[in-house]
């Protein structure tokens, strides 16, 4: 993209294109002016969210903007009257098994459907492809009822660690992510390693996965914002906060917090802390691979 | 593997000693993912059809056929009509962007042609629609229409607002990572914690932001979340009443309540779409401009005949992306509802969820998801047929 655009995207008679438009915008404090009202507007929620946290709960009933003086005790409040330690400790866990088991199975699965042939490998992969389309809403039901082992004999999964993870441990989008990189990788690579007497998990674990750190991290991302945000499922299967994680937590402590907007706002910000971190830390890889894996879809 | 192996490096066709190894190999890597998504992927479509034919109240009870499926949508006819009334909107746009492209012989005939068939659409639609309410189970047919309205009311704005700022961003302006990285910040939030600020900012207190706001405005502070009132009726009625006119019904539009979780959404995933929007302008070859400018095209016009339809696939894509995602939205709506609110914000997944979480009527909770399934699957393949073809060649 960048080869193409610096071939042919000289600037012309200074002035700098919107999409499709070339000069039609010589100003660029207007352009400046939108993009900031439009993020100021996405960013309101962070800003409340973090001025209601370090707020008295007096100070949030009244239209002051920012607290007097930051309340930083909310967070160790919020922190022992709904359990956030176990919740957040439960979620770590969870997206940690989940990311660990999604680049496994995917991994696998999209280098057999990228360079592996099998009867029925186009078959199989456009199957799995199609559950992209199928709602979770028409899934739960049946899903539920698995774990609770009325159809399969495997006994109740309910509030176990393996009820949060298993079910997310492989998903369609991140084996076509992986089969698209790996479909690119020279077939040179391959035969030297062959030459070598590797065979095919050999080839991928010393040759093909060093050379996939970006596609590996995006992965990793997708799945890690996925599993943290996942509400429905383990909504449903735990019953009691052994393994509650972090959402279904954060939900319960909104109907015991009340009115006491500070200490959930608090709360929130608890449980946004890791994904911005995270995301901070990584935002270029992580736009970017949602940019171009979105577009391959 | 073998000395074999190695005679045959440069050969471009390969032909394998030992097939059944490779297939062996491969069936055994792909056999992990396949478990997962096959046994809670899969397999709990099938099951939902098995349960949705029988009673199924926490265990499974006696057979009952398709009981379940005539109480949710109240009359298989009527639903085959509203069904078919999808699908002739789908014939008629097809007709008209024909015509509209000029291959056809007489574009006047087609449009008219076109307008007629969309004529019987809507009246099909609308028929099919009353028939199955009077005789169908209203939670789940109002919820239908609640995620219609989410659907319909959030999706085109996320695009628009999206294609805008990725057209914004696309300039390369000093500081364009950084308003990237800002736009894009409500899509890795999780919803739960973003539906928990929406709640503290649309909440019917007055000195809360949102009010605050209105306040700055001169109007009156809302209820927000707990309004149960459409936005129609709240924007329009007094003036509609000057004339004796009440707004009432599916013109009035979705209840305040769900329109502030309707402007969650928007928050949500606008700058996720304008992300995937910006890689999608980058993709443009710039040589298409300057032809465009050579011929003399003015600015919009290279906007509209050169941009839009070379994002016509990613618009694509991220049209069938977010309405599949909002019909089966259940986190922020779950989250922000209120009891105040009495129903005006279950959407048919929160009524599905209802059925079977609170009513514990599994065997109708299921009979429920198929039919939401189905209509995903109706509107997925419409909008195939609309966009699809010519999008996935764009």
């Amino acid at each position: 993209m960048a080869e193409i655009r610096s071939r042919s995207g000289a600037p012309r008679r200074g002035r700098l294109p919107i999409a499709g438009m070339p000069g039609m915008m010589p100003g660029h404090l207007l352009v400046y002016l939108a993009l900031t009202i439009g993020a100021l507007l996405s960013m309101t929620p962070f800003l409340v969210m973090i001025s209601q946290s370090l707020m008295t709960l007096g100070e949030t009933l009244t239209r002051q903007p920012w607290p007097a003086s930051p309340q930083w005790v909310n967070y160790a409040e919020a922190w022992r009257d709904a359990d956030f330690g176990r919740y957040f400790r439960n979620s770590v866990i969870i997206t940690a098994t989940v990311i660990l088991g999604v680049v496994t199975t995917c991994t696998l699965a999209g280098y057999a459907f990228a360079r592996i042939r099998f009867p029925g490998r186009n078959l199989l992969f456009t199957v799995l492809l199609a559950t992209l389309m199928i709602p979770g809403t028409v899934t739960f039901i049946p899903g539920f009822l698995l774990v609770r082992g009325d159809i399969v004999p495997w006994g109740s999964w309910l509030n176990t660690l393996p009820a949060l993870t298993v079910p997310f441990m492989s998903t369609a989008f991140i084996i076509f992510l992986f089969r698209q990189f790996f479909a690119q990788i020279p077939e040179e690579l391959w035969d030297a390693a062959r030459i070598d007497g590797a065979g095919h998990l050999r080839f991928l674990t010393t040759v093909v996965l060093p050379m996939s750190r970006a596609v590996v991290t995006t992965a990793t991302l997708l799945t890690f914002v996925h599993a943290w945000n996942e509400f429905l499922w383990p909504l449903l299967v735990t019953t009691n906060p052994t393994w509650r994680p972090l959402a279904v937590g954060l939900a319960n402590f909104i109907d015991e917090a009340g009115a006491r907007t500070h200490l959930l706002m608090a709360g929130s910000v608890i449980t946004i802390v890791p994904v911005l971190v995270l995301y901070f830390f990584t935002q270029r890889q992580f736009t970017e691979g949602i940019a171009t894996s979105g577009l391959k879809g | 593997m073998s000395v074999f192996d190695a005679t045959h490096r440069s050969a471009p066709v390969r032909v394998r000693r030992r097939p059944w190894g490779e297939w062996l190999t491969g069936y055994a890597f792909v056999l992990p993912a396949t478990l997962v998504i096959g046994v809670f992927g899969l397999f709990p479509i099938v099951y939902a059809l098995y349960m949705s034919v029988h009673r199924w109240r926490i265990r499974q009870g006696a057979f009952l056929g398709l009981d379940q499926y005539q109480r949710t949508v109240g009359d298989f006819g009527a639903f085959g009509v509203f069904l078919g009334g999808v699908a002739l909107i789908g014939v008629a746009h097809w007709l008209w962007t024909d015509a509209f492209k000029g291959r056809a012989v007489a574009p006047m005939v087609t449009r008219l042609v076109a307008a007629t068939t969309l004529l019987f659409a809507g009246i099909a639609f609308a028929l099919g629609w009353q028939a199955m309410f009077a005789a169908g189970d209203a939670r789940f047919l109002m919820g239908l229409t609640r995620t219609f309205y989410y659907g319909f009311l959030s999706v085109p704005v996320q695009i628009v607002l999206a294609l805008v700022i990725a057209s914004l961003l696309f300039q390369r302006l000093p500081g364009r990572a950084f308003y990237r990285m800002l736009f894009f910040l409500p899509y890795v939030t999780p919803t739960v914690a973003g539906a928990a600020v929406f709640r503290a900012i649309f909440s019917p207190r007055e000195e809360r932001l949102a009010n605050t706001a209105l306040g700055w405005l001169g109007i009156d502070p809302q209820r927000w979340l707990f309004e149960i009132r459409p936005v129609g009726q709240l924007l329009f009625g007094d003036f509609l009443a000057r004339f004796g006119v009440e707004l009432t019904g599916f013109w009035a539009g979705p209840s305040l309540a769900l329109f502030t979780i309707i402007l969650f959404g928007i928050w949500t995933y606008t700058g996720y779409n304008a992300v995937i929007f910006l890689a999608g302008l980058g993709n443009i070859p710039k040589e298409l401009y300057e032809a465009a400018e050579i011929d003399g095209a003015s600015g919009p016009q290279r906007f509209m005949h050169v941009t839009v339809p070379l994002l016509a696939p990613v618009t694509f894509y991220l049209t069938v992306l977010g309405f599949i995602g909002t019909f089966q939205a259940f986190t922020q709506l779950y989250v922000m509802r209120e009891a105040g609110a009495r129903g005006s914000v279950d959407t048919a997944s929160l009524v599905i969820f209802d059925t079977f979480y609170q009513r514990s009527e599994f065997g109708l909770a299921a009979a429920q998801s198929v039919v939401l399934f189905v209509i995903i699957l109706a509107m997925t393949l419409l909008q195939n047929r609309l966009f699809g073809r010519r999008a996935l060649r764009g």
